[in-house]
């Protein structure tokens, strides 16, 4: 058993003549920073060792609500994961997010050495990290919704935060004082429920009252927020009237895209991209133009024009998906479960859009292009869209390109992309190595995958860096498969509720035979390579 | 969670216009706003079939809407919308028995009124009374025949509601600025610190609010708890889209007056002989891109 890579990204230092490649990989709690060129392992950190340096992350929401956390503390310790990886447009620094709320930022020294320059810990769990291109601010969303900017590098001084100065001036004030300053939030005149009556008077028996909730201890601030949860933050800038206008798009789990003006106007809602029925898990912009493709658990992307919201159209994946594996767990004759199986075949499985990238490419007649790279929760296949091909109304072409293992990060070195894959058995390979290829120039919507052996074998030094990173399918499971939870559990009906189907005409609509729709357009192919 | 079956029962054995008692819609007053509920609503504003709500105002003549009309059908909807001459333009947020909607109505006849609550049958209750009172309007013998009581304009036909989570899927039903008032009368309170992101204003819903709002509108909060109040005049001055309407002007606002008085939390906190604190916020235009 070895653990796959969870995450991967790529880093391009200038050098003097040439520049360098390096491929940051996160497996488990580690980093391990590859030369590229080399195929050496330039350096490597982990969590394990951080782990008894630094101060439990936990600590501010187990005094908020003791009780409830007291179950997940006594459990045997264990290396916090990275959950996110990120890197910095200029390429000198790199973000890491562990499942522990904490963000790390590291600096990236020449020869690929990591420099971890601080840790701030996140009041919840973030899901979404992005760095501006003024590579001076993290901006991160979290599982309640809300969006923070931070400076990628806090200041040196400890920052003392406007409330953080107010709290110190009132330890100043005696007890005596606190007290008569204190006022319970209601009066017995309001006009309240049994419960809230009771709140109250809790409220006037705990005499020593202080909110408890402490400001978090470095220079942040609220941007927006959701009452949802967050699934992708894009930063995206747009040229009008000659100056450069930033955005902050947000997508969550309740069907919304949301496009505000980035800092420092982030609280003015531009608009919103509404039409997808089911959760939005991932977002991406389209270089070069004002293309934004969402994905989540509906059966198509959708390719909006963002600056007006407008639906240019939907692009079917789910009908390109049907037939292949669904890797997912089986319970085995003597009841143990197997994991990592192949579990039936996305027919009776529903769309997880795991991740949206972009990855540039030579067309045959030698220009530039940029291709839309797909992935599933599970699915262990590759789709490719050409961007030329999300602008044309009727056209829908998509090459679904079969892999050994689900894919779980994307990365792109240069024109090479790498592909993390999940594959635990000992000696099955987890990263590959590949260009995108247009085989033939009349047919513009094909792209496929060339295998980049060279590149592969030198990435190969990997191999060993997993040793002792020990987890269990379900752990991994956790770890690498989470978009699918994100759907809601439709059907269930609280007593003396409406009976109100959550889904709507249209998704009845699309529901059978997706292949048949595909198939009956003229100008759709689908396929397989 | 809504009472047993009979009193569902009850609430259909009423006969056709007659009015829909109180005592078979209660509802537990707490709902979780971060919870899925099973919630229906369009996917995008222009999907919204309104003309169940307010048959009234359904667009006889299609073509008199211009095509940019943003009430007017669009292409992408597969299944037809019908338009609708007017647009919601006043919103009652936690509507709960509607007191406030039905004394609104008559005030602003021409106005589409709606009134948005997260528990189904409250919301249901409001639905049965709109009918009720339409029906009742239209029964009522004209005036010159001389009708004990004269009729109310717009005969309730400008006001609906609908069960909804406003803190999730407000920009589902309106669209940007369509808005010129949106009421927020007795919301819960969440006296808890950890609770205080389920309460209805707050910096970031705020930003909600502002984009339905169209610039000028006016956000109306009322509540009798001191701590709620405190918060949410804080954190809508503090926010850059509004700004607080001085008392005096608040005062004057025929609106200010009914929400005092109309609310049925309002009537409630009067016979308890509580206070009452308003505060009127006016949405500004937003600046000029920096």
């Amino acid at each position: 058993m070895q653990h796959p890579f969870q995450c991967i990204a790529s880093v391009r230092l200038p050098g003097e003549a040439t520049s360098y490649d390096y491929l940051v990989t996160a497996c488990g709690p580690r980093l391990t920073v590859v030369d590229v060129a080399m195929g050496e392992i330039a350096s490597r950190w982990s969590t394990e060792r951080a782990a008894s340096t630094t101060s439990n992350g936990d600590d501010d929401e187990q005094s908020e609500r003791p009780k409830k956390k007291q179950k997940t503390s006594t459990a045997a310790p264990r290396a916090s994961n990275i959950i996110k990886l990120i890197v910095s447009p200029d390429q000198t620094h790199i973000v890491t997010v562990t499942d522990d709320k904490l963000i790390r930022v590291f600096g990236v020294k020449t020869g690929g050495l990591l420099d971890e320059l601080s840790q701030r810990c996140m009041p919840k769990r973030p899901c979404a990290i992005q760095i501006l291109p003024d590579n001076a601010t993290i901006i991160c969303g979290d599982k309640f919704g809300d969006v923070y900017s931070l400076p990628l590098l806090p200041s040196d001084s400890p920052v003392v935060t406007e409330q953080a100065s107010a709290g110190a001036a009132e330890s100043e004030v005696s007890k005596k004082e606190k007290e008569a300053a204190f006022k319970p939030s209601a009066t017995n005149l309001t006009v309240h429920t049994k419960r809230n009556r009771k709140a109250l008077e809790a409220q006037m028996a705990q005499k020593d009252f202080t909110n408890k909730k402490e400001p978090l201890k470095f220079e942040h601030k609220l941007l927006l927020g959701h009452v949802s949860m967050l699934t992708d933050v894009l930063y995206a800038t747009r040229e009008v009237e000659r100056k450069h206008r930033g955005y902050i798009i947000t997508a969550d789990r309740d069907e919304h895209v949301r496009i505000s003006r980035g800092p420092p106007q982030s609280h003015i809602i531009e608009g919103y991209c509404m039409g997808h029925t089911h959760f939005v898990s991932k977002l991406c912009l389209i270089p070069g133009t004002d293309m934004l493709v969402s994905g989540g658990g509906d059966d198509d992307l959708y390719v909006w024009d963002w600056p007006t919201g407008k639906l240019r159209r939907k692009y079917e994946i789910f009908g390109a998906m049907l037939g292949l594996p669904y890797v997912g767990d089986t319970v085995m004759n003597d009841g143990s479960t197997q994991q990592a199986a192949t579990v039936g075949d996305m027919s009776d499985h529903k769309v997880a859009v795991s991740g949206l990238c972009t990855a540039p490419f030579t067309n045959a007649k030698g220009q530039q292009e940029t291709a839309l790279l797909v992935t599933c929760e599970r699915v262990p296949a590759l789709f490719v869209i050409p961007v030329n091909r999300l602008q044309l109304v009727k056209k829908y072409e998509i090459t679904q390109i079969d892999l050994d293992y689900p894919p779980l990060d994307i990365t792109c070195i240069g024109d090479i992309v790498v592909i993390s894959l999940d594959g635990r058995k000992d000696g099955q390979y987890r990263l590959t190595a590949n260009k995108l290829v247009q085989p033939n120039a009349d047919d513009k919507g094909h792209v496929m995958l060339k295998p980049d052996e060279d590149t592969e074998a030198r990435l190969k030094c990997l191999v060993g860096s997993a040793e002792g990173v020990r987890a269990d399918d379900k752990e991994l499971d956790e770890l690498f498969y989470s978009v699918a939870n994100l759907r809601k559990r439709g059907g269930w009906v609280t007593p003396g509720e409406d009976v109100a189907a959550e889904d709507d005409p249209v998704d009845a609509e699309a529901d059978p035979n997706g292949t048949e729709i595909v198939e009956m357009e003229d100008d759709a192919t689908v396929r397989k390579a | 969670m809504a009472g047993p079956p009979n009193k569902r029962q009850k609430r259909e054995e009423k006969h056709e216009g007659q009015m829909p008692q109180k005592k078979f819609y209660r509802q537990r007053a707490h709902a979780n706003p971060f919870s899925d509920h099973d919630l229906t609503y369009p996917e995008h504003p222009s999907a919204m079939r309104w003309s169940e709500h307010y048959p009234h105002f359904v667009a006889t003549i299609p073509a008199a809407v211009p095509k940019d009309d943003p009430i007017a059908t669009r292409d992408y909807n597969e299944y037809y919308v019908a338009r609708m001459e007017k647009r919601v333009e006043v919103a009652d947020i936690g509507c709960g028995f509607g007191g406030l909607l039905f004394a609104l109505a008559p005030r602003m006849p021409a106005t589409l009124i709606l009134g948005l609550e997260i528990r189904t049958s409250v919301a249901e209750f409001v639905q049965d009374k709109a009918k009720a009172l339409r029906l009742q309007q239209q029964q009522q013998p004209p005036a010159s025949a001389g009708a004990e009581t004269p009729p109310v304009p717009g005969g309730y036909e400008n006001v609906s509601c609908i069960r909804a989570n406003t803190m999730k899927f407000l920009p589902n039903f309106f669209a940007k600025a369509q808005l010129t008032k949106i009421f927020l009368c007795f919301p819960d309170p969440h006296f808890k610190a950890r609770k205080h992101k389920a309460r209805i204003v707050s910096a970031t819903l705020n930003s909600e609010y502002a984009f339905v709002l169209a610039p000028g509108g006016m956000v109306y909060t009322i509540t009798d708890v001191e701590d709620l109040h405190v918060w949410m005049v804080e954190h809508l001055a503090a926010h850059p889209s509004f700004a607080r309407v001085a008392e005096g002007e608040a005062e004057g606002d025929e609106c200010v007056a009914v929400m005092r008085r109309e609310t049925e939390e309002g009537k409630k906190v009067e016979r308890n002989g509580g206070r009452k604190f308003v505060a009127v916020f006016r949405r500004l235009e937003d600046p000029a891109w920096p």
